[in-house]
Parts: C-alpha cells; structure tokens; sequence
C-alpha cells in the first residue's frame, strides 16, 4: 500500500465513522452514547458538526476512532468461536455496558 | 381530577400507548401514568384489542436467580444503569430504551426475549427497594444481578460456569425434533 492509497482508506474510514455517528445521535442520542460509547457533550460535538467540518476532520492522516475495548476478556468474548455464538456476545453485551465512555479531554 | 393540564394528558396517554405496544401490563401504567384507570384500561383495550390479563404481578425476586433469566436481567440492568450514569434519560424514557436496545441485542442473537417489559419494570423496582443488587463475578469482572445480602464477595457468574444442561430447556428440544422430522418426512 503506498501513502497515498493509506491516506485515502483512512480517510473514507473517518467519513463513514463520522456520518453514522452523526445518524446515530440525531436519530436518539442516549442509545447513541451506547452505541458508540461516547459521553453526551461528545455526542453533541458530533451532532453539531457541519458537513464541511466532518469533511476536514475526515481527511486528516490518523484514524478518528479507535478500538473501543482494550479489555482482553472482552476482545476475547467478541472473537470467540468456541462456544455458542449467541451467548458469548450476550456475556460481551453485559461487559461492555460496564465499560466507561470516550470524554471530551 | 389525577392529570390537571390536557397537554400532559396527551403526553401520558402517548407514553401508556407506547408502553402497551411493548408489552407492558396494566399494573405499570396505573403505577407510572398519572391517568384515571378506566381511562389505561380503555386504551389498552384500544391498543391491544383484548382485555388486559387478570391477577398480580409476578412478584418473586427468585425468577432472576435462575440461569437463563439471570443472564437477561442483568443485561438489562447494565444497559438501564449505563443509560443513568451516562445520558439524560431517567425514569420510564430509560425504562423504554433501555428495553429496546436489549430487544434489539436478544434478537440479533435469534435468542427469546426471556424477559418482557414488566418484568424489567419489576427488576428495577426490586433494585430501588434493595431486595435485589449486583454481584462482580470473580471470573469477568462484570455485573450481574445477585439477591441483596448474598455473599458474593466469591461470585462467579453463569456464563463464566455454564452449568450442566443450562439452556436444554423442553421447549428447546423437542422443536429440533419436529424440525428433523419434517424434514426426513419431506425427503
């Protein structure tokens, strides 16, 4: 992959984290914040957001998101095969609930 | 007169609307919508097109020590108290989003609702009374719902120890076999 071609995947990475994440909290913010796991005042940031905004942040070199849980019990649950599918991202669910949210620095 | 203002009338006629479509019962409504209980009982009937079911409410905190019923109480719960501790929503909004996103988790797994809207109603109000609270599981570190005074400082949780046969339910078996059937009476 040349930088070019990185540039360009990051960058339509970021614009479709960005839009949905932009969908998700104008469609019902507080399940947004679930979903995303996001605190509320960044909840609002990413509402507010223009589109020329989300363009310009889209298109910087880093990635805007991030893996959310560096917990390994939970990235092990979610990667799991072993067991029953269903039950193992049931057991995944009720961790991450317990997990904290992205702030505002 | 319960309600003074029409406005708010209509606001708890559209959230007891609401709440019926998912399930609830007409126990619930009379105890979060200030309206009259002929006024719930004609919209129930309105919404549901039957009469609400007679007889109490399931009132035992033992139903969500069993596995299965563990195991979506206490998703339900962690999702509720994540709403509380990180967003706005407070009482019955939390109730109904809460409730939707573990619909929504239930059924991306094509697993049943095992726990219906009253009952998650009812966990929460067993959790406000401290009749039930959470037990840190020795083995995930997640919460799950435990009985209030247990001993949990050695908990370990139903998904970290499946117990033998958890899940075979006689629901669960017989619809395999009738499916095996059908299929070898087709072929």
């Amino acid at each position: 992959m040349t930088g070019a071609e990185i540039h360009n995947e990051i960058r339509e990475v970021n614009l479709a984290y960005l839009m949905l994440a932009q969908q998700l909290v104008r469609a019902d913010r507080d399940s947004a914040v679930f979903r995303l796991g996001i605190s509320t005042q960044l909840a609002e940031v990413i509402e507010r957001l223009t589109p020329g905004q989300v363009l310009r942040m889209a298109s910087s070199s880093m990635l805007l998101c991030r893996l959310r849980f560096e917990d390994r019990m939970l990235t092990d649950l979610l990667a799991s095969h072993e067991r029953e599918a269903g039950m193992s991202r049931l057991h995944a669910a009720i961790l991450a609930a317990g997990e904290p949210v992205e702030h505002l620095a | 007169m319960r309600t003074r203002s029409i406005v708010s009338e209509g606001k708890g006629i559209e959230l007891a609307s609401e709440l019926v479509r998912m399930g609830a019962r007409l126990q619930l409504l009379e105890a979060e919508i200030g309206l009259s209980r002929e006024k719930l009982l004609k919209l129930y009937k309105e919404v549901k097109g039957e009469s609400p079911p007679k007889g109490m409410l399931p009132f035992s905190t033992d139903w969500f020590m069993t596995w299965q019923p563990n195991i979506h109480a206490s998703l339900f719960m962690s999702l509720y108290r994540f709403l509380l501790d990180h967003t706005g929503a407070r009482g019955l909004h939390a109730l109904i989003k809460a409730y939707r996103l573990y619909l929504e988790h239930v059924q991306l797994n094509d697993s049943e609702p095992v726990l219906t809207l009253t009952r998650a109603w009812t966990l929460i109000r067993f959790f406000e009374a401290r009749m039930l609270q959470w037990a840190r599981c020795n083995g995930c570190g997640g919460n799950f719902v435990a009985h209030a005074y247990d001993l949990t400082h050695n908990y370990t949780c139903g998904l970290c120890h499946v117990p033998a046969r958890a899940g075979k339910t006689r629901r669960a078996v017989p619809v395999i076999g009738t499916v095996d059937h059908a299929v070898a009476a087709i072929v």
